[in-house]
């Protein structure tokens, strides 16, 4: 059975690592933001799995179940921070937030 | 030959939900895009052979966090953002190059120093036992320090959403331009 190069994989997870960070550059809403993040998240999970498949080994799929645990922790920590941005200061976009500007 | 059409189709579609994501702007088709991309992404892992994995990210990403993030949305009231969704373009794509430039360097370091690792140390044991066997054994005795440090992060994480999200009586003012 042929299997898939590392290349394939590696391409795949540039491509989308490339697209989440030019969202989290580009985008002005911190909800998207986070979107962003969580895309770039998975193509570095990408990566992981596919040097695992093509190396027959298993701890690159252990670090993908760590980053997906830490994604979680993440969101919740994030998200809890833009509520309560949103609810003290009434704003939610990136370049509303200018308080500690020096 | 059907393991290419089935990777190639699953990474198009993941590749164009990536699009999806960066251009839209109204945050609840971010979010379906965002899905989509996730779904398709487990797709890979699927036919990548880590059904564990893909499995995980079906339960937890596709369904946990984006409930989540929908969640979170209806409490911020997006839509006075639609205007002016994005801001930094022209540098944000100047600034594309560079990142990929690293992570190609990245690439290629490893893929130079794959000779000298461990190759196929567990393929025999995959074949034998499967893959969610393997990943459990090896997670339960080599990884199981960082397994339950996770775990520790976990439960400070959710500690800190809650302190972070409860109501204080005091509001402050924006008083910035």
């Amino acid at each position: 059975m042929k299997t898939i190069p590392l290349e394939a994989y590696f391409a795949v997870s540039m491509i989308l690592f490339g697209l989440g960070m030019l969202g989290m550059i580009v985008r002005r809403n911190l909800v998207t933001v986070l979107m962003s993040l969580e895309l770039s998240l998975n193509a570095v999970n990408i990566a992981f799995v596919g040097a695992d498949a093509y190396m027959g080994l298993v701890e690159g799929q252990i670090f993908a179940l760590f980053i997906i645990a830490l994604a979680a922790s993440e969101a919740a920590v994030g998200l809890g921070i833009i509520i309560s941005i949103f609810r003290y200061r009434q704003v939610e976009s990136t370049d509303e937030i200018t308080d500690m500007r020096g | 030959m059907i393991k290419w059409v089935i990777f190639l189709s699953f990474s198009l579609w993941a590749i164009i939900s990536g699009v999806g994501v960066v251009l839209f702007s109204n945050p609840v088709y971010v979010i379906l895009w965002l899905l989509s991309a996730l779904i398709s992404i487990a797709g890979i892992f699927f036919v990548a052979g880590a059904e564990l994995v893909g499995a995980l990210q079906l339960l937890i990403y596709a369904v946990a966090i984006a409930v989540f993030y929908v969640l979170v949305l209806t409490a911020v009231p997006w839509e006075k953002a639609l205007k002016k969704d994005t801001h930094f373009r022209t540098s944000g794509i100047l600034s594309l190059p560079v990142v990929l430039l690293l992570y190609v360097e990245m690439a290629l370091v490893f893929i130079l120093g794959i000779a000298a690792s461990p190759e196929g140390k567990f393929r025999e044991a995959i074949k034998k036992l499967g893959n969610t066997e393997v990943i459990g054994s090896v997670l339960f005795s080599k990884y199981f320090f960082a397994f339950e440090v996770v775990s520790l992060v976990l439960l400070v994480g959710m500690i800190g959403a809650v302190i972070i999200g409860r109501k204080e009586k005091q509001t402050y003012e924006n008083d910035t331009p």
